[in-house]
């Protein structure tokens, strides 16, 4: 199955404790929902190929723990990754509102400035809701990240949103691609800068 | 050639090509050539508008065809043009002629600066080339040149395409072409002679137009008029040697050993030589009449001064030398180099040394092997530290790579911690050198993967470039590597922090050398404190040890990967940890303040439940907020950590593997967990050391409220009451996090197991540092050595204010940055950035060269000044500059004044020293008419001499048409060329 693979993405998952990280993670990758989850401890790891726009992309998906105490630890993680998925709980505000907290480690720790981002809002299965779509909305477009609110439990919006982040990633030119296949993209420039040189027909009359 | 067959007519006709000659498919696919680009019919364009040749774009289009077996390429050469009204591309203009022909009489574009040798000739828009495709292929013989003519003759004939056909002949050096353009009714010949030798009579005006008229052959008295276009071109090279202020650098003064510690931390900029080689001043008289003016051989009305057109263009030196793209360039150089450090210095130095050989080489045994067990307590730290005079002193003796002046001015510039006048006192070091400084300059580094412009990494990289240039090149990087090593080791050794190197873990932002740099600094710092913490508390060592389960985990899957799983914490910056004893697991905190007060509070009251109600706390922190205990209502108190074990990026990627490499069941997962616990763990031990008879809900409200919920109910009393518990998932039987606070023993970090091995890790920077080569060492160092250059550059720009440039800087900086972020970047992509800083520096230094030579800063006028600026960065951009008010502006005046010195010069080089500014000399000159008269011998004579010769005439006979006739001439000092195109009506002969 490796052999047809256009390539592996790093994703991240990021947010605050329960939020419901590991419940998307495990509702994409093994569409199971466990209401009773442990609690993340340091980084968890998980592998799935998808398919989209017919190309597969293998996902190697990192899900972080979301507690203060292990966030000195999981930054290490930001290393190299393509993709970056930012959860909140559409039910408890405090949740969005440490957003800002969670993007400005995204800036300190990302290797990369043009990776992509999503913010996805879990939990909407729920009746209590605290944050309006809209609030959600407008903080992605803030930022400019992707955004889909989801929920892990009914399984809606988990799949679209992977696929959506990964046909991001794979749009965004010099992401993804080996080093090797971005070649000979600057040498018309370059020889703009360069000018003169040797006569090709074009020539002053000196 | 009749290609086209008639099946329709009743009897078949078979049309036999088998006979055909080779010549004869070579016509035919000529035509086809011309039919596929649609050059047949007449299509008139708009007239042409000025300088629309400069301003235009040309393109090209390209076939081959062959003439037997000898392959010739068609191009089609044009100005793209807004495709004219479609209306008029049908309609059969019987009368109109071509549009090649109109064009020969335009005058708007006559002289472009830089174009295809036939448009500036016949200043056509449009023309189709055939050559020998092959460089070296020539048509030489005049019947073979004959042949290709009528070749091109008849094709036109057969297709009625209306562009001028050429084709080259002789060598292609020459540009020596003949052609021909048919349009109903007439025919223009285009000819050509081309001569190294000019005969007199044609080096003048009269001469020329003699020419022009016997060509025509008009039998028509008077003749009509013909117009004249004249440029002379005057190049000034030489410039006076006071115009080129750079001087290249003094090395001599720097290997001298009078080097300014500062010297080393810059890169030198600009180019050596004159970027600039010429001025070529083109003077034009664009619409003379016969008889206007008189020029033949013995005297001439054409006065460059006079001349109502000037025009500049300057001939830019090809690959000055340019000290910063050298320097760049050749450290880069240093990336392909094979040998190792060894090779390079020998390790004759070590061995020479006699008794000693044994201890030293197994110190370094020790250096080059990795080292599991922690080596600090050997006395390596003064082996390597005699060693080092050693060499030091045996390289003085012998020709060492670089000179103990230069090194020791080197060291002290990376070190200037070692010049203070208490080495020991190191504290301080790193916390100054590091002012926040959040400009965007400043954090180019993570764009580049570099470092900080005030790291020691960053400085290494600078001396590293600059010894590789000035002293010693690649012995020079080795020895001073082997230095820059043997001082880490001594810093490790002797507890001296690293200076120029931010506090706190490894930035990943930054290249992996200043993050092992960095990671040893955190190893020095832990290990410096421990040692001054077992100085304070001697007696007060700890024997009662727990072999925390922490560590265990972690040693199943080797203890390096689990470093950075267990990073902890930062925010407990405040207090300090010291370790006890070393090389066991086991540390001690410092008690600081805050929990001796604890300490005295609490131990008066306990009592509550559990086994540890009686402990005493330990290692508290502080208290968190308003918290109490569940059971007790004491305060909850967050107790000291243990720090976060720093991890450079290839550790990280390491662990991670192992990580992944678990996989992704349940089972991996779960072990996953169980390696990353350790922290936890840690975390849970100290948290009960610190609040003795806590449960896990009090750990829980501090580690995770969130999992800690809390529900306002109504008691049996009628009273509010928060109630709370914890979440599900905490409370799943046997999930990890119960595990763990069931296995935690109340233990404050301080004796825990160490989670973060510094003697291991620093060992581990160290030897990856002793194993560099200098090939390695310029890549990790070559992201540092752009980023400077980029600076330079940037910074000598804003000197210069050079919008283009500008553009370009950032080009690059967008550029770099998506290379370098690459783990091993491209060489050829690596080459092209360092090319592209190179043609900057060249740019920058053009334009100094321009701005001394004007003198814009001299200029007085505010007014006069912004147009000489503005005129040179013309000069800069532009292929040529129009002088505005040719000789009589400002500008036009410096020209000749430039003119003026160089011919001086030549004429009497003596007198050079002692030439009179240039502002007096315009006034000595005195009125214009004076002038005037000098003027012809302030200019050299022409370098180029062009001219245009136009006229409506008809050919052949008084009642034919009357045609546009051409004729172009040039001469130059090796060269003279004449361009012909002459038209006749082709009706009745």
């Amino acid at each position: 199955m490796d052999e047809d693979v256009l390539t592996t993405l790093k994703i991240l998952i990021i947010g605050e404790s329960g939020v419901g990280k590991s419940s998307l993670l495990l509702r994409f990758t093994d569409d199971t929902f466990d209401p009773e989850l442990a609690a993340t401890i340091g980084v968890d790891f998980k592998v799935k190929t998808i398919s989209v726009d017919g190309n597969k992309a293998k996902l190697a998906i990192w899900d972080t723990a979301g507690q203060e105490r292990f966030r000195t630890l999981t930054p290490s993680y930001y290393r190299g990754a393509q993709g970056v998925i930012l959860v909140y709980d559409v039910t408890r505000r405090d949740t969005f509102v440490k957003l800002d907290n969670w993007l400005n480690e995204l800036e300190t720790y990302c290797t990369r400035n043009d990776i992509v981002n999503m913010l996805v809002g879990n939990k909407i299965d729920k009746e209590n809701r605290e944050v309006d779509r809209n609030e959600g909305l407008k903080f992605a477009r803030k930022h400019s990240m992707l955004f889909i609110e989801a929920s892990a439990k009914t399984c809606d919006g988990v799949q679209c949103a992977f696929e959506e982040l990964v046909e991001k990633i794979i749009q965004t030119p010099g992401l993804w691609e080996s080093e090797n296949q971005n070649k000979g993209v600057k040498l018309s420039q370059r020889e703009e800068v360069n000018g003169g040189g040797a006569c090709g027909g074009y020539c002053s009359v000196l | 050639m009749a290609a086209d067959s008639e099946p329709e007519s009743e009897v078949f006709e078979i049309t036999d090509f088998t006979t055909a000659s080779e010549w004869e498919r070579f016509i035919s696919k000529v035509e086809e050539v011309l039919n596929d680009w649609k050059l047949i019919g007449n299509s008139l364009g708009k007239p042409l508008e000025k300088g629309v040749f400069t301003s235009g774009t040309w393109e090209e289009k390209s076939d081959e065809i062959s003439f037997a077996d000898f392959k010739f390429s068609v191009t089609h050469h044009y100005l793209v043009q807004e495709s004219a009204d479609k209306e008029g591309k049908d309609e059969v203009l019987e009368d109109v002629i071509p549009q090649a022909m109109q064009d020969l009489l335009c005058m708007n574009n006559d002289f472009p600066p830089r174009a295809h040798c036939l448009v500036r000739w016949y200043g056509l828009r449009e023309f189709v080339v055939i050559a020998p495709a092959a460089n070296k292929d020539v048509v030489l013989s005049e019947s073979k040149c004959n042949l290709l003519l009528s070749s091109v003759s008849i094709a036109l004939g057969n297709t009625g395409c209306q562009v001028p056909l050429f084709v080259q002949i002789h060598h292609k050096w020459r540009r020596m072409y003949v052609g021909e353009c048919q349009g109903p009714g007439v025919r223009t010949d285009f000819e050509m002679v081309h001569l190294r030798k000019v005969p007199n009579q044609y080096t003048h005006l009269s001469g020329l137009l003699d020419i022009f008229k016997s060509k025509i052959g008009c039998p028509l008295t008077p003749l009509p008029p013909v117009s004249i276009a004249i440029r002379f071109t005057y190049v000034l090279q030489d410039w006076q040697q006071y115009f080129w202020p750079q001087q290249p650098p003094d090395i001599d003064a720097l290997v001298g050993g009078e080097v300014g510690g500062l010297e080393f931390g810059k890169l030198p900029f600009g180019a050596c030589e004159d970027p600039i080689s010429e001025l070529h001043l083109a003077t034009t008289w664009p619409h003379l009449t016969e008889g206007i003016i008189v020029d033949n051989d013995v005297y001439s009305d054409l006065d460059p001064l006079q001349a109502p057109h000037w025009s500049v263009r300057v001939r830019k030196a090809d690959n000055p030398q340019c000290l910063l793209g050298d320097f760049v360039t050749e450290f880069f150089k240093i990336c392909r180099r094979k040998e190792s450090t060894d090779e390079i210095l020998g390790r004759s130095t070590f061995e020479e040394e006699g008794r000693e050989i044994a201890d030293i080489s197994h110190a370094l045994s020790k250096l080059t092997e990795p080292a599991p067990v922690p080596i600090h307590k050997l006395s390596v730290s003064n082996m390597v530290h005699t060693a080092k005079k050693k060499i030091r002193k045996h390289r003085g003796v012998e020709e060492s790579p670089l000179n103990n002046d230069v090194l020791n001015t080197i060291l002290l510039f990376l070190f200037p911690d070692a010049a203070s006048e208490k080495p020991l006192d190191g504290t301080s070091s790193t916390d100054n050198n590091n002012p926040p400084s959040e400009s965007e300059e400043y954090n180019l580094y993570n764009q580049f993967k570099s470092a900080p412009s005030d790291s020691l990494t960053y400085k290494l990289a600078l001396c590293l470039c600059m010894i590789n240039f000035y002293h010693g090149g690649l012995k020079g990087v080795a020895h001073l590597w082997q230095e820059f090593v043997l001082e880490m080791r001594f810093r490790w050794e002797n507890n001296f922090l690293i200076p120029g190197l931010a506090s706190g873990p490894p930035d990943l932002r930054c290249c992996l050398l200043h993050q092992k740099l960095q990671m040893l600094n955190c190893c020095i710092e832990r290990k410096k404190a421990r040692d001054e913490g077992r100085k304070t508390s001697t007696s007060d060592n700890v024997t009662n040890t727990y072999p925390g389960d922490a560590g265990r985990a972690g040693d199943q899957l080797g203890p390096d990967n689990l470093k950075g799983t267990e990073k902890e914490k930062g925010e407990v910056g405040k207090s300090w940890d010291s370790w006890s004893d070393s090389e066991e697991e086991f540390f001690e905190c410092l008690s600081d303040t805050e929990e001796l007060k604890g300490n005295g509070q609490e131990s008066g009251k306990k009592g509550g439940p559990k086994e540890m109600a009686n402990l005493k706390p330990e290692g508290r922190l502080c208290q968190h907020g308003k918290l109490t205990l569940l059971h007790n209502g004491e305060p909850l108190y967050i107790p000291v950590t243990q720090e976060p074990a720093p991890m450079t990026e290839d550790l990280l990627e390491e662990q991670s593997e192992v990580l992944a490499k678990l996989g992704t069941s349940a089972e991996g997962a779960h072990l996953r967990a169980r390696m990353q616990s350790a922290c936890l763990l840690s975390d849970m031990e100290s948290f009960k050391a610190a609040n003795p008879g806590c449960f896990l809900e009090d750990f829980v409200r501090w580690y995770s409220p969130r999992d800690y919920i809390e529900e306002e109910v109504i008691d049996e009393k009628g009273n509010m009451v928060l109630k709370g518990e914890l979440s599900a998932r905490m409370k799943i039987p046997s999930n990890m996090w119960v595990e763990a606070w069931e296995t935690a023993k109340p233990i404050p970090a301080r004796r825990q197991r160490r989670l973060f091995d510094d003697t291991r890790e620093a060992e581990k920077v160290l030897h990856y540092l002793a194993v560099q080569k200098p090939a390695d060492l310029a890549r990790h160092l070559l992201p540092c050595v752009i980023h400077a250059a980029v600076l330079k550059v940037k910074e000598e720009e804003s000197l210069e204010n050079i919008s283009s440039v500008k553009k370009i800087i950032k080009q690059i900086i967008s550029h770099s940055s998506k290379v370098l972020h690459f783990p091993n970047p491209e060489d050829k992509k690596l080459e092209e950035i360092i090319h592209q800083i190179t043609n900057v520096e060249a740019m920058i230094a053009r334009a100094r060269s321009l701005k001394a030579k004007f003198g814009t800063e001299k200029c007085e006028q505010e007014e006069e000044k912004e147009d000489l600026e503005r005129f040179v960065s013309c000069l800069l951009e532009q292929p040529e500059v129009l002088v505005v008010g040719a000789g009589r502006g400002h500008a036009g005046k410096i020209i000749h004044k430039l003119f003026m010195n160089a011919q001086r010069l030549t004429e009497s080089s003596d007198e050079a020293a002692g030439m009179a500014p240039p502002e007096e000399e315009l006034k000595r000159m005195g009125s214009p008419e004076e002038r005037r008269q000098n003027s012809m011998s302030d200019f050299p004579p022409p370098a180029g001499r062009e001219l245009i010769l136009r006229s409506t005439v008809p050919r052949p006979a008084p009642y034919s048409r009357a045609l546009p006739q051409r004729m172009y001439s040039v001469l130059t000092k090796e060269d003279f060329r004449l361009a012909g195109a002459f038209s006749s009506d082709t009706s009745f002969f």
